[in-house]
This record gives structure tokens, C-alpha cells and sequence, in this order.
């Protein structure tokens, strides 16, 4: 006896599909002091088998698990090199994604995400190097510096539009840099603030030890960045800000509905600054020093570069392009100012040809996809006709579909049926015993829906005045005029709305 | 306030005011903030620079010392400017707004593209030309003149002159000509411009390429005073977009206030004895940012009051 | 008479949505068809369609004999100022205005062709002729006119070069009766050497005066009969 074989058909059938017991209660772990569950699982029926399977709707937590793993756990077999290049990959990750929070969830064009990473890195330095303040403490005040100077840099934004806010945040920028190169106590560095103590031993510092301790540290800073991000792009603020996001009517709508989305997003610009803070403290730490340069331009548009090659307002875009743009801009640094114009490059043809960035490259080409059968499908459908077949697989009340197939054929049957002598028979006589072709097509009409009916206006009252007007099939949606014609025998009226109506069938 | 001061003034709010000018244009007719500006100008420094390094034995041997050959040098160091601008105009106008014009979110994927350039173009100067400063041929010579006991030099005499010629200029055409007409039709209504026969890829390519020149005029005019270097273009680009947000982006007179505003400014501000030139960006970020928290809307917004 | 207009299965709509199914007109020279329908009929998509402004469409429209339909594969509006241009005159729904342009400079952006240009300060007499309203307010921004002013505008930009088709859409929404009724009367009294289709909910505004009307109903022509001739 051979075997039979089974082929796999339908959307997406190499995907994996649980089969739970179709009897047993549903239970599903929760994470531990919340409500939200752990993966995002959903049970479907199966028309076909009947049974239960079980599908995993958004996958990206996967995605997240495997590519921060593999990070993990390669990182320490690289040469000591490259665990740098990783351990600046993890710290621009971690901006990028704060960075993220600002543009993208609160949807404010800040661009002194550095200057605050700078001026909190600048204060919990000079707090330790000054007072004497021991390392632990700089981690908390980092993120107090970044929390009053993201209070004051928020305060603005409410009022300007975004191109000017970005301006003045630009501005900002500038003016800490000149400020902090003025200071007189930094003038024999150059504005640096240098011998910053640190959690990697000072004995450690660029040795193997070192720089592994460095990459554990800043891999876990990636960890709390997106920790920062999860909470509060997904939960009640992100939440909430969704409803203001793209455009002044939404912004119109979300206050009328009762949302402060201002609040909102004056809350995430503030707590995204409090976390650059703790960046800006680490970033101290990591390097041992601070120096005017993280103020500079070009530091921030090679940020701004990741963000864009990534998919800008995206936590998974801001990591990829930190990803892409520091292996071109640390790993392949022979290269010399090449490699600043091929991040540039990169980022234009990205920018051309994807509209959010090599991340969001997935969900445009599905859109396209969709919007191309959609108009495909709407070329092809004739209304009242038969369903297409990819409509027809859409369709969930199949009954439907056989309802339109009848009326289809019965139309065909009807056309040929129609002749002029059939015509001349209805004008002869439009009311009384008729032929029984005329009362089969009669009776079709009857049947027909409202929205493909017409009446007979009577002009004035008892006037032999008559219109033909069409019913809209719409509640509370008055007959309009068809046409200019009047007629003077109800009779006439009579056979043209039969008229009106052959045409409508022989078209159809 | 003397009236050197006034004169060195005028001739910056007259560079600011030829970049300022330019962004703001392109921005109401072609929706594009052209963050390639700085580019294009070093760009136009650089050709011109070129140019007149290749042509001076050419001009010299056929010309000799007369006036006629400081003439031909002005005019190739000028028109070598301007065309390399344009040129830049047309390479924006290929890459930053012919692929994505009517894809969805425009302005800000453009913004990123002419970054991108800004970036890439000064990066390749850097690595073509290194980052050594290049002088360029000084055009209107070395004199000066003695004005009310003031000495004005030549430079700053004839860039002042040339920029308010040219920007008198390009207001002209966009006022009375019909090419500027459509260009403001454009700017208003798009959908209007396209049903009176406006097309706007055919418009934005003039503009483009105009606004482009306009940054090679202020190149050729700014290298008379200061040298030609890659990053040359960074300060300019920097003040033009200031000074562009603070007149109200796509204001033309605007604009030009705003850039007499910020010329007086900085040149009062590095003229102070305890301030200097060192807080002079300091103190026009300090200004504008007053301005805009007060006026979100620019000065732009005072002169402006039509209905949409 | 020769054919201006004609439109052979011509279907037109946004994404997945159809709007117009198979649409079949001609419209011949010195024609004014009034074009009815409701809200959302398809009778602004018909106009958009011919002027290559809708989100897709597929069909065959011939101006004099050439063909300008087909399907469309660049974005909306990249094919229509070269419509304008071949001679399709279009006062829009909603008007199109350009609010910080006086009514002269606004009659001028109408005037496209070489000709016009040269000829614009009498073609602007004529169109305050035809809307003496205009006339004082002729260095008034259009921004600040009124619904019924910005129509004539809207109408005037219009008619500042010759074409062979007009098409006007809804000239009389959202305006006073009194005001749309002279609206109708300047687009009537127009010497027309083309054609001339005017789309209008309101029916009695064109019995009488256009030379035939043409109903629409969720995107199909009724009225105007293709298979049977009515009695």
C-alpha cells in the first residue's frame, strides 16, 4: 500500500502551528507583577481539520532573543579589538533607542540627545573627579542632570512646530560645546574631563579583563534601554500617544476624546532624557573621560545616520543602523574618510528607495503587495457580478457567494430573453396579463434590491405630470432625478422605468 | 555704532541673506529643506577656485595686467561659481526630489537625502582636495576707500553690491516674470498649479538650479573675504537655515529681515569688548531661539495674514 | 459634428475601492452636457479620471481623436498640467485656489499657452466682463475673497485659455442660490467652440439649458441610454 502524500497549501503553510487540546482550559503564564503575557499566542480554528491549532502572532520578541543572544555569546571570542567595536555598538544602541522614544513614540524632532548625554556624562564626572563622589553614585547623578535638563529642554516644545524645535535643540547642542570649552578649570585638556573612575579597575583598563567587563556593562545598558523603550512605548503612555501621532486631526481628535497628549509626550521626552542621563554617566565611566566632542555635529548626524539606515521611530531600526554604521565607521577605519561617505551613501539610497529604513523595508513591500492586488481585484470585480477567486477566499459567508453566482446566471437567461417585441409587448401594455417571458423579467425586476429600483414622481398633485426618479437604497436618503424628461401618461412613465431597467440588465 | 561696523554689518546679512533666501524659496515651492545648501556652496568655491587656477596663465598670457584681464577673472570666478551651483541644483533636484516627490513623507526623506549629500560631498572635497584652505583671486583688488573717515575695503563694498544685485534679481523674476509666477502658483496650491498647466517637475528644476546659483553667488562673494576649505560650507548652511526659520520658513522678506537682523547682531556682538567673536554663534542661537518661543511662527508669521 | 470628447470603458478608482465601471460617453463640439448624480456617484471621479487625477484607471479616452486615457502607471496629477495643456479646461471641486496670489495675478497663472500670455490683460478684461464682481477687487488677495468670489476666480483661471473641453465641477456648492445662479448663467452665456461638461447635484439648474444631461449611479451612466433608445 503506498503512502499518501499530503500537500501543504494556504498562506504561510511552512509556518509552525501548535495543536493544543481542543478540551483543555486555555492557560497561558503571565510575566511575574503585570497582566501582560509572555508571547503573543493565538488560537484559531481550522475549517478544514476542525481542530484547534495554536499560531504565534508577533514574533519580533524571537527575533530580539536570538540576535541579542548571539551577541552574547560571541562577543568574548572576538579578538579585543572588535569587543570594543561591539561595546561602542551597544552604547550607540542604547542612545539610539532613547533616541527613539523622543522622535518616535513622543514625535518630537529633538536633536540634543547628545547634549544631554554629554552634559549629564559632564556632571557625574566633575562630581566624581571634583568631589570625590564614588562611581555607583555617578549612575544615579547621571540620570537626575538628565532629568532636569530634559524638564527644561521639553518646556519649549509644546510650542514650537518640528523643524523649528529641532533648530533650537540644535542650537542647544552648540551652546553646551562652547560653553564647556570656555570653562576655564578644563583649558589645559581641551575641555575634557579626564581620570573619571570607573566600574572596570583602573589596572583593567584596555586589557582583555577590561574590556570584557566594559561589554558586559554596556550590553546591559542596551538590556535597560530597551527595557525603558518596552515600557514606555507599549504601555499606557505610548499607548496613549499613539491616538496623536501622524497628523493635526489626530491631534484635534486625541484632545477631544480627553487624551493630554502634550503631558504625554512631555513625560517620555523627559523620561527618555532621565535614561540618556544614565548613558551619559556610563559613557563617562566606559572611557574614563568626557570630552567637548560629544556635542559635535558630525557625532550627531552620524547618530541621526543609524536611526535613518534603520527605520527611523523603530527600536529594531535604531540597533540594525547602529549595527551597520558603526561596523563601516569603527571595524573598516583604514579606510579613512571613505567610510564617512559610504554611511552617507548608504543612507541616501536607503532613504530613496525605503520609507521607513531597511527595518520597515518588510511592511512596505507588504503594503505595496496588498495596495497592487487591490486594485487588481477592483479592475476586474463587476458589481453585482460573480466574486473573483481571491475574493471569493475572503469572503466568510460562502452562502453569499452562491446567491451572487445564481443571480448572475439568472441575468444571462434573462438578457436573451429581452427582444423588441418583448419591449413592444410591456409598452402596449404595461399592467395586466402579460406573456410569460415579460412576467418572468418583471418579476426579476420586482425582486431586485431597492437600491436598483426607481419610482414615478407625480409632479404636482393631481396633475398628469410624471418624473422618474431612482430609490438610493438608503435609509433617510430622499429619490434623486434621473433626467429631464416628463412624461403625461402614467403609462408612458410605467414603461420608461421598465426601460430604465433593461438597460440596467443588459449592462450588468 | 560706527560706520565700518555698519559696512561689515551689511555685508554679512548680505551672504546670510543669499543663503537664507535660497532655502527659504525651495522650501515653499518645492517642499524640500535643502540641507545640501552648505555643499553646494563649497562645491561653488572649490569649481570657481578650479577655474581660476586653470585660467590665470591663459588670462595673464592674453591680457596681460590691463583691467580687462581682473575683469575676465572676475567674470570666471563668478560664472564658474554660479554654473557649479546650478549644476548642484540639478544633481538635488535628480536625487532628492525627482525619485520621492510623491511618495509618502516627502519632506522629511528629502531632508535625510540632502543631508546625506551635504555629508557625502564634503567628505569627497575632504578627501580630493584635503583640508588645506585655498585662497581665491581677490576680484574687486586690494584697495580701500575712505568714506566719513571710515575705510570700507573693496570686497566688502562689492559683495554688498553684488548681493543686493542678485537678490534683486531673483525677487524681480519671481515677482513679474511668468516663470516666477508659476513658481509661486506652485508654492500655494499644487493641485491648482497642475489644472493651469503647471507642471512640478518641469518648475522645481529652475528652482532648483536657481537657488543653487544663489549659493554659488554667495560662495564666490564669501571667498573674497574668507578661504575656500571643504567645511567651508558648514557655517553658511548653518546661519542660512537659522536665519530662514527665524524670517518663517518660505517668507522671502522675512528672510531677508531676519538676515539683517543677525548680521547687525553678530556684528555688534563681536565687536563688544567682553563678549567677542567667540559668543558670536552663541549669542544668534540665543537670539533666535528668544525669537521663536516668542513668534513660534517666525517673522514670517507677522507679515503674513491670508486665509488658507 | 466632430467628437471632442470620447470615453470608451473608462474605470477609475482609489486602491480597492472602484468608483466608476465601465464608463461610456461622447461628448461632441458645442455640446454642454449637465452631469447629475449624488454625492459620491462618481461624477468628481469622472472628472479626475479624464484629467489623470485619480488614484488608478483603465480605459480609453480620445480628445480629438487622441488618445489620452489608459492605464496609468505614474503617480496621480504627474500627466495632467500636459493635459491642460493639449486643451482641457477644469474648474475644480473646492476650487484650487492660490490664497496669497491677487485675482490678476490668479487669472494670469490661467493663461498657459504662448498665446494667452501675450493676449492676458485683454483676456482678463473679458473674464471681468463675464464676473463684474471681480473687477474692483482685482488687486485683492484671493486668500481673503469670499466662497462665491473664489468661484468666479476658480471659474475665471478657467476660462483665460481657450479649450476644447470645460470641465467644471459642482460650480454651484456651497454657494448663495442667487450667486450660483449667476455662476450658471456666465458658464451658459460662454461661447463655447468646444464642449463643455458640467458636473452639479442640482438638477434644476440645468434643465433647459444644457444640451443633454447625463445621470450618474454609483459609478455606472444612467439616462444617457446605450442599448435600448427610450420612447
Amino acid at each position: 500500500m503506498t503512502e499518501k502524500t499530503y500537500f501543504k497549501v494556504g498562506r504561510r503553510h511552512w509556518e509552525w502551528r501548535g495543536a493544543p487540546d481542543g478540551n483543555a482550559a486555555r492557560a497561558r503564564a503571565r510575566v511575574p507583577g503585570s497582566r501582560r503575557h509572555w508571547l503573543k499566542w493565538r488560537d484559531i480554528h481550522n475549517d478544514k481539520t476542525l481542530g484547534r491549532e495554536r499560531v504565534l502572532v508577533d514574533k519580533k520578541p524571537l527575533w530580539w532573543t536570538i540576535g541579542l543572544g548571539a551577541l552574547a555569546v560571541a562577543t568574548p571570542f572576538l579578538p579585543n579589538s572588535m569587543i570594543s567595536v561591539v561595546s561602542i555598538f551597544c552604547i550607540y544602541a542604547a542612545i539610539n533607542v532613547l533616541w527613539t522614544l523622543i522622535v518616535g513614540t513622543a514625535g518630537i524632532f529633538s536633536l540634543a540627545t547628545l547634549a544631554v548625554v554629554g552634559a549629564s556624562g559632564y556632571l557625574a564626572a566633575a562630581a566624581n573627579v571634583y568631589l570625590g563622589v564614588p562611581w555607583p553614585f555617578m549612575l544615579l547623578i547621571g540620570p537626575a542632570a538628565g532629568f532636569v535638563f530634559g524638564a527644561i529642554l521639553a518646556a519649549p516644545s509644546t510650542r514650537l512646530d518640528g523643524l523649528y524645535y529641532a533648530l533650537l535643540t540644535m542650537g542647544v547642542a552648540e551652546i553646551c560645546r562652547v560653553f564647556v570649552s570656555q570653562l576655564k578649570a578644563l583649558t589645559q585638556t581641551g575641555g575634557a574631563i579626564t581620570q573619571v573612575d570607573s566600574f572596570i579597575p583602573e589596572d583593567w583598563f584596555l586589557q582583555r579583563p577590561g574590556l570584557l567587563l566594559g561589554f558586559a556593562g554596556t550590553f546591559l545598558l542596551l538590556l535597560g534601554a530597551l527595557l525603558v523603550w518596552r515600557l514606555v512605548n507599549s504601555e499606557r503612555l505610548g499607548m496613549l500617544l499613539r491616538v496623536a501621532k501622524t497628523s493635526r486631526e489626530d491631534e484635534a481628535f486625541a484632545e477631544a476624546v480627553g487624551i493630554d497628549f502634550r503631558r504625554a509626550r512631555l513625560w517620555v521626552f523627559v523620561i527618555s532624557s532621565a535614561a540618556l542621563g544614565v548613558v551619559g554617566a556610563f559613557y563617562a565611566m566606559y572611557y574614563r573621560s568626557i570630552s567637548p566632542s560629544i556635542f559635535s555635529l558630525d557625532q550627531l548626524l552620524l547618530l541621526f545616520a543609524m536611526m535613518v539606515i534603520g527605520g527611523l521611530g523603530r527600536a529594531e531600526g535604531a540597533v540594525v543602523g547602529a549595527a551597520i554604521v558603526t561596523l563601516i565607521d569603527k571595524g573598516l577605519i583604514e579606510l579613512g574618510p571613505l567610510r564617512i561617505i559610504i554611511v552617507a551613501l548608504i543612507m541616501i539610497v536607503v532613504t530613496i528607495f525605503a520609507r521607513e529604513g531597511l527595518t520597515g523595508a518588510r511592511d512596505q513591500f507588504r503594503d505595496f503587495r496588498n495596495r497592487k492586488a487591490g486594485e487588481r481585484r477592483a479592475r476586474r470585480t463587476e458589481k453585482g457580478g460573480e466574486a473573483m477567486p481571491e475574493e471569493a477566499a475572503e469572503t466568510h459567508d460562502k452562502q453569499e457567494l452562491y446567491y451572487r453566482r445564481f443571480n448572475k446566471r439568472l441575468r444571462e437567461r434573462l438578457k436573451v430573453m429581452i427582444t423588441p417585441e418583448l419591449i413592444e409587448e410591456h409598452k402596449r401594455d404595461p399592467l395586466g396579463r402579460h406573456s410569460d417571458a415579460l412576467a418572468r423579467v418583471l418579476n426579476f425586476f420586482r425582486r431586485g434590491e431597492m437600491a436598483d429600483k426607481y419610482v414615478i414622481h407625480r409632479m404636482a398633485p393631481a396633475e398628469e405630470r410624471f418624473r422618474i426618479m431612482a430609490v438610493s437604497g438608503i435609509r433617510g436618503m430622499p429619490p434623486r432625478v434621473v433626467d429631464d424628461r416628463e412624461y403625461t401618461d402614467i403609462k408612458d412613465a410605467y414603461h420608461a422605468v421598465f426601460l430604465l431597467r433593461v438597460n440596467d440588465l443588459l449592462e450588468s | 555704532m560706527d560706520l565700518g561696523l555698519i559696512v561689515y554689518a551689511l555685508n554679512l546679512a548680505s551672504i546670510y541673506a543669499l543663503m537664507a533666501i535660497g532655502i527659504s524659496i525651495l522650501w515653499s515651492s518645492v517642499g524640500i529643506i535643502n540641507m545640501a545648501h552648505g555643499a553646494t556652496f563649497a562645491v561653488s568655491g572649490y569649481a570657481a577656485w578650479v577655474v581660476t587656477g586653470a585660467l590665470k596663465p591663459v588670462i595673464a598670457a592674453s591680457l596681460g595686467q590691463t583691467a580687462l584681464a581682473s575683469a575676465a577673472m572676475a567674470g570666471a570666478l563668478v560664472g564658474s561659481a554660479l554654473i557649479a551651483g546650478a549644476i548642484c541644483g540639478a544633481i538635488i533636484y535628480a536625487l532628492a526630489f525627482l525619485p520621492i516627490h510623491d511618495k509618502p513623507n516627502y519632506p522629511v526623506r528629502a531632508l535625510i537625502i540632502t543631508l546625506g549629500l551635504n555629508i557625502a560631498t564634503v567628505q569627497g572635497l575632504l578627501w580630493w582636495f584635503g583640508p588645506r584652505n585655498q585662497g581665491l583671486p581677490k576680484i574687486f583688488g586690494f584697495g580701500r576707500w575712505e568714506v566719513w573717515g571710515t575705510r570700507i575695503r573693496y570686497d566688502q563694498a562689492g559683495t554688498i553690491i553684488g548681493a543686493a544685485i542678485i537678490m534683486a534679481l531673483t525677487l524681480g523674476w519671481l515677482r513679474y516674470s511668468r516663470r516666477g509666477l508659476e513658481v509661486r502658483a506652485m508654492m500655494q496650491n499644487a493641485e491648482g498649479a497642475a489644472y493651469s498647466g503647471i507642471s512640478r517637475q518641469a518648475t522645481a528644476l529652475p528652482v532648483l538650479m536657481l537657488t543653487g546659483a544663489l549659493a554659488g553667488m554667495a560662495a564666490a562673494l564669501l571667498s573674497q573675504t574668507i578661504f575656500v576649505s571643504p567645511t567651508a560650507g558648514v557655517i553658511p548652511l548653518v546661519k542660512g537655515l537659522t536665519i530662514a526659520l527665524l524670517g518663517g520658513l518660505g517668507s522671502v522678506p522675512g528672510a531677508m529681515i531676519g538676515a539683517l537682523l543677525v548680521g547687525f547682531l553678530e556684528a555688534g556682538v563681536g565687536a563688544t569688548p567682553f563678549l567677542g567673536q567667540r559668543y558670536v554663534m552663541f549669542a544668534t542661537f540665543t537670539f533666535i531661539i528668544a525669537v521663536l518661543i516668542i513668534r513660534p511662527r517666525g517673522i514670517g508669521g507677522l507679515l503674513d495674514d491670508t486665509r488658507e | 459634428m466632430p467628437e471632442i470628447l470620447e470615453i470608451r470603458q473608462l474605470s477609475a478608482g482609489y486602491g480597492p475601492l472602484r468608483v466608476l465601471h465601465e464608463i461610456d460617453l461622447t461628448v461632441r463640439a458645442g455640446e454642454r452636457i449637465g452631469l447629475v448624480g449624488l454625492n459620491g456617484h462618481g461624477k468628481t471621479t469622472l472628472i479626475r479620471a479624464i484629467t489623470h487625477m485619480s488614484g488608478w484607471q483603465q480605459g480609453s479616452v480620445l480628445l480629438d481623436g487622441a488618445e489620452i486615457g489608459g492605464t496609468r502607471s505614474l503617480g496621480a496629477g504627474r500627466r495632467t498640467p500636459g493635459l491642460v495643456r493639449r486643451g482641457i479646461g477644469v474648474a475644480p471641486q473646492g476650487d484650487a485656489i492660490f490664497p496669497g496670489l491677487s485675482v490678476r495675478k490668479h487669472l494670469e497663472c490661467g493663461a498657459h499657452t504662448r498665446a494667452a500670455w501675450r493676449d492676458r490683460k485683454a483676456r482678463i478684461d473679458r473674464v471681468f466682463d463675464i464676473f463684474p464682481p471681480l473687477r474692483p477687487l482685482e488687486h485683492a488677495l484671493v486668500g481673503k475673497l469670499s466662497g462665491g468670489e473664489r468661484r468666479m476666480v476658480s471659474i475665471g483661471r478657467m476660462l483665460m485659455t481657450e479649450a476644447r473641453l470645460y470641465l467644471v465641477d459642482e460650480p454651484s456648492l456651497g454657494l448663495a442660490p442667487k450667486i450660483s445662479q449667476r455662476v450658471m448663467e456666465a458658464l451658459w452665456d460662454l461661447p463655447v467652440t468646444g464642449a463643455m461638461i458640467i458636473a452639479e447635484q442640482n438638477v434644476t439648474l440645468l434643465t433647459g439649458r444644457a444640451s443633454r444631461i447625463v445621470g450618474m449611479h454609483a459609478g455606472r451612466m444612467r439616462g444617457d441610454v446605450g442599448h435600448v433608445e427610450l420612447a
